[in-house]
């Protein structure tokens, strides 16, 4: 039977969904009876398309530009990447901090009555007479794709005239509720349009490490100094890489991530296309997930002694750190929402001090996020699941009726209702590994001890929903699915 | 006609509509949109504007029908109706404002149509069907005001001569918004006026709606609001006056005053104590810091209204000397761009700057790169920070867009903020 290529698309993976309410113990026992279905909001909050992480996976590149084929507005959330960009490489040592060169074709009413090809070919010829790049990334958008401009063919067609390697992306917001589609669109373009399936020869001990734009350098050093401690060279991808360093990618004896929804797809097609074994397991937040990171990887190359001996040293390092943490911190009870991995990640790291996980708001449920649940299941009391991408007006109702001590994650709307916050994804300081863990516990301890800026502000500012939505059921407006 | 540019400033109007709405307190916006556009435009806007974002509702609290493929093909008014029934049943705001995608404006659903019958039940529902690709965030200030004017502000409100309307200092676009219409509304209020911000002190739509009752709209920007501006002396009788640039500094702040003063007339000894003292105050503040902020020859790089109030400020009263003014927004009539340049070239004892119009970033640092004389002072928005390294110049950022500051309540208008501002300028270096 001949392969069916990935689409990119990660709803069409089976089993995978993304609205839902329910409880770990049931969403575990819906899943292993095959009884979770797709559903949808009838009422909805604004979500994150995949054209945004597309953009923000490569935005680091060097000797790139990136032209986004879509009106102005689609470049909006590049700021965020690029103020990371801009600050890590400040963290780098660098002097001379630069923009990317990210161009928009502004796509405007004339494009979409006519069609928006000579726009894309005039933005192209820009790239290349300002910057000589390797490489052009050209984005999709909603607005390209609805009006059926073939982006493919336009790339193609001037490939034969530039010398810099253009790669087309299909990020198109529309065709995917999950975001991290994107990082898949980005990936699936990288193969077809860079590493064209052609074989290296190997290079002994290189490992590809994928991270996306939200690592810190701190978090890229300690993840290379772990790997390192293997006897592994790293190769660092694609945040803060080069069009060299993608080439090297087939050349690496085995592939991990840091992030658990980041090339965890490309890392099949790394298998598939090059031979490369790779690692998938968990987000390194927490000791339980970074050791199940590191003896992942470990197993790959062949270190499954070496890592034993590491992690028990590095034990004996953390643990009576972590148990001073623990201290502060056993028994209060906890509410997290994040993207796949963190979210998961923050709910075994908790586990690290001693804390409750009451309630966990996830953007999507499959079979991995089964395999993380029924571990949460083992250790936690039945919490409240909420598979949503963000949806602030759920968490709200949520926290405010399950009250947790603590909030783990984005802390804009958990603040006003005066619960103690922790941000578990701040992309300019360390959260992973060994060390991460402790300033990660120390910042949670520290907002639980001293939460007075939240109380304060929750006497004075009221969110926006009306005191009747806190009585409803917060899954209220969650369509289908059963 | 929009061009291709490179980093771009700012975001599409759908942007600039849900931005401005966003300022005003207790409007929610609804879009009936792609998945990403409320964190897009959110971030293009109130997240490129010194960190801080509606109290209100933005990003991705903003309801959404997030279209997708199947909206695409159908079309999306039935997701578009249960939105908005949620959106009133759970959030508590004043009005909701359906906004169009690119998505929806493509496939051409008629918003119009799903509103009407909200209306109908007496919700405050407005369609606004400028999809994304009509343009960039500015056009959005003016969209909102002719919203504004043809379905919510009501006519025949009994008029008031001491209320004026502060128009042209753009939410967010400007990083000091906030700042600038207290200090703006604190210079008006001395002179015995009552003032619409319309976004401080939680102003809302009952102020909007009463707003044709002013006696003057004042229009602080050099190019904004004309179409707006004419259409509501037209439907409401209030006349305009425009203040071309941000006043910062006393000349330009006590010309400020003048101007409204014999537009309202004023009593002229009132207006002329005000006056005196504002200007001591500052020059009490000024006479403390004599050369501390030493000589520089500057660029600057700003939107239209800032670039202008600050190439004043510093040449006039500063003693600086003006190399280089880039303006790094899209204008698009010939009058205004000859208005522009007028006033950041009528100084009154420095020679007039070199004027560059271009919001195509590559042509402003090219600009910036080339310039034959010295430059010892670069103002510029983030976008500008990398020029400034590489040239070796002294870099403040202010203005937009803006990352690395963290802006609340401050102020560069008027006659306080042109201390803050100076205060900014300040180097030890």
């Amino acid at each position: 039977m001949a392969k069916v290529q990935y689409s990119g698309v990660r709803e069409s993976r089976t089993g995978r969904i993304n609205d839902l309410g329910t409880t770990g113990k049931e969403a575990e026992e819906n899943f292993k009876k095959g009884c979770l279905k797709r559903a949808d909001r009838s009422f909805a909050q604004g979500l994150q398309c995949q054209q945004i992480n597309s953009m923000a996976a490569l935005m680091s590149l060097e000797d790139a530009v990136f032209i986004s084929h879509s009106p102005q507005g689609c470049v909006g959330c590049s700021i965020m990447a690029v103020d990371m960009f801009r600050v890590g490489q400040a963290h780098r040592g660098i002097k001379n901090i630069r923009n990317p060169r990210i161009i928009v074709t502004n796509i405007d009413q004339k494009s979409v009555v006519f069609g928006g090809e000579e726009k894309l070919r005039e933005a192209v010829k820009k790239a290349v007479e300002r910057y000589h790049p390797k490489l052009i990334f050209i984005y999709a958008s909603c607005a390209s794709g609805i009006i059926g401009d073939d982006i493919d063919a336009i790339a193609a067609d001037l490939q034969k005239e530039y010398e810099a390697v253009i790669v087309p992306i299909h990020c198109e917001g529309f065709k995917s509720k999950i975001c991290a589609s994107g990082f898949d669109a980005a990936f699936l373009a990288i193969n077809e349009y860079i590493l064209k399936r052609e074989q290296l020869p190997k290079e002994e001990g290189l490992i590809n490490l994928f991270a996306p734009t939200t690592i810190s350098y701190a978090d890229q050093k300690e993840m290379e100094r772990m790997l390192s401690l293997l006897g592994a060279k790293v190769n660092y991808i694609p945040f803060y890489s080069s069009l060299e360093k993608i080439k090297r990618i087939p050349a690496a004896e085995a592939s991990t991530s840091i992030c658990k929804v980041f090339a965890d797809e490309f890392m099949k097609t790394l298998w598939e296309d090059y031979n490369i074994p790779y690692s998938h397991t968990v987000m390194p937040i927490g000791i339980r997930n970074t050791d199940k990171w590191y003896r992942g990887i470990a197993e790959v190359i062949g270190k499954e002694k070496e890592v034993e001996e590491i992690i028990a040293r590095e034990h004996e390092r953390i643990e009576p750190l972590v148990e001073k943490l623990k201290k502060r911190l056993e028994g209060k009870r906890v509410f997290i929402c994040g993207g796949t991995g963190r979210s998961f990640a923050a709910a075994a790291l908790i586990d690290d001090f001693g804390m409750e996980l009451v309630g966990l708001e996830t953007p999507t449920y499959d079979e991995d996020a089964q395999v993380d649940i029924e571990y949460l299941n083992g250790i936690h009391k039945d919490f409240v699941l909420d598979i949503a991408n963000m949806q602030p007006f759920e968490q709200v109702n949520l926290v405010k009726k399950l009250k947790p001590d603590a909030f783990i994650g984005v802390p804009e709307w958990a603040a006003k209702l005066g619960v103690p916050t922790t941000h578990v994804l701040d992309g300019k300081r360390p959260t992973m590994g060994y060390d991460g863990l402790l300033f990660l516990g120390n910042k949670i301890a520290d907002q639980l001890e001293n939460p007075g800026f939240n109380k304060k502000l929750a006497k004075h500012v009221k969110l926006p929903y009306k005191d009747s939505w806190y009585e409803e059921d917060a899954f209220k407006y969650i369509a289908g699915g059963n | 006609m929009s061009q291709i540019l490179e980093n771009p400033r700012g975001g599409c109007v759908l942007a600039g509509i849900s931005s401005v709405l966003a300022a005003i307190n207790k409007v929610c916006p609804v879009f009936h949109s792609g998945p990403g556009c409320c964190m897009q435009t959110t971030a293009a806007e109130q997240g490129q504007s010194g960190h801080k974002s509606s109290c209100f509702v933005s990003g991705v609290s903003v309801p959404s029908s997030n279209m997708l493929e199947r909206e695409v093909v159908f079309g999306g008014a039935g997701k578009l109706k249960t939105t908005i029934q949620g959106a009133i049943d759970i959030i508590d705001a004043d009005a909701y404002f359906v906004l169009t995608g690119c998505t929806a404006g493509i496939i051409g659903d008629d918003i119009a149509r799903v509103t009407e019958e909200f209306q109908k039940k007496g919700h405050n529902v407005y369609p606004i069907e400028t999809p994304g690709f009509a343009g960039d965030s500015n056009l959005g200030y003016e969209i909102v005001w002719n919203t504004l004017i043809d379905q919510v502000i009501e006519e025949n409100v009994p008029g008031d001569d001491k209320l004026v309307n502060v128009f042209g200092i753009v939410p967010y676009h400007d990083p000091f918004w906030s700042g600038n219409l207290e200090e703006i509304k604190r210079i008006l209020n001395r002179l015995g006026l009552k003032v619409n911000t319309f976004f401080t002190d939680h102003q809302g739509m009952e102020d909007i709606r009463k707003c044709s009752g002013a006696a003057l709209n004042i229009i602080i920007n050099p190019w904004l609001f004309k179409g707006p501006a004419k259409k509501f002396e037209e439907k409401f009788g209030v006349p305009s006056i425009r203040i071309p640039g941000l006043p910062i500094g006393a000349a330009d702040t006590t010309k400020f005053i003048h101007q409204v003063a014999e537009a309202l007339k004023l009593d002229n000894d009132m207006v002329e104590t005000v006056i005196a003292q504002e200007e001591d105050y500052v020059y009490h503040y000024l006479a403390q810091s004599i050369g501390v902020v030493s000589w520089k020859r500057f660029a600057i790089v700003a939107d239209a209204n800032s670039a202008v109030g600050l190439t004043r400020y510093l040449a006039n009263d500063f003693s600086f000397t003006p190399v280089l003014v880039i303006i790094s927004e899209p204008i698009f009539r010939e009058e205004d761009k000859q208005r522009i340049i007028s006033e950041i070239s009528d100084l009154e004892y420095a020679k007039p700057p070199k004027i560059v119009f271009t919001a195509d970033q590559y042509e402003i640092n090219q600009a910036i790169l080339t310039e034959e004389e010295d430059i010892s002072l670069l103002i510029g928005s983030s976008n500008e920070r990398e020029v400034g390294l590489q040239k070796d110049i002294q870099f403040l950022l202010a203005s937009f867009p803006m990352s690395e500051r963290l802006v609340l309540n401050r102020s560069y208008a008027g006659y306080r903020g042109s201390l803050t501002f100076t205060e900014d300028l300040y180097d030890n270096l």
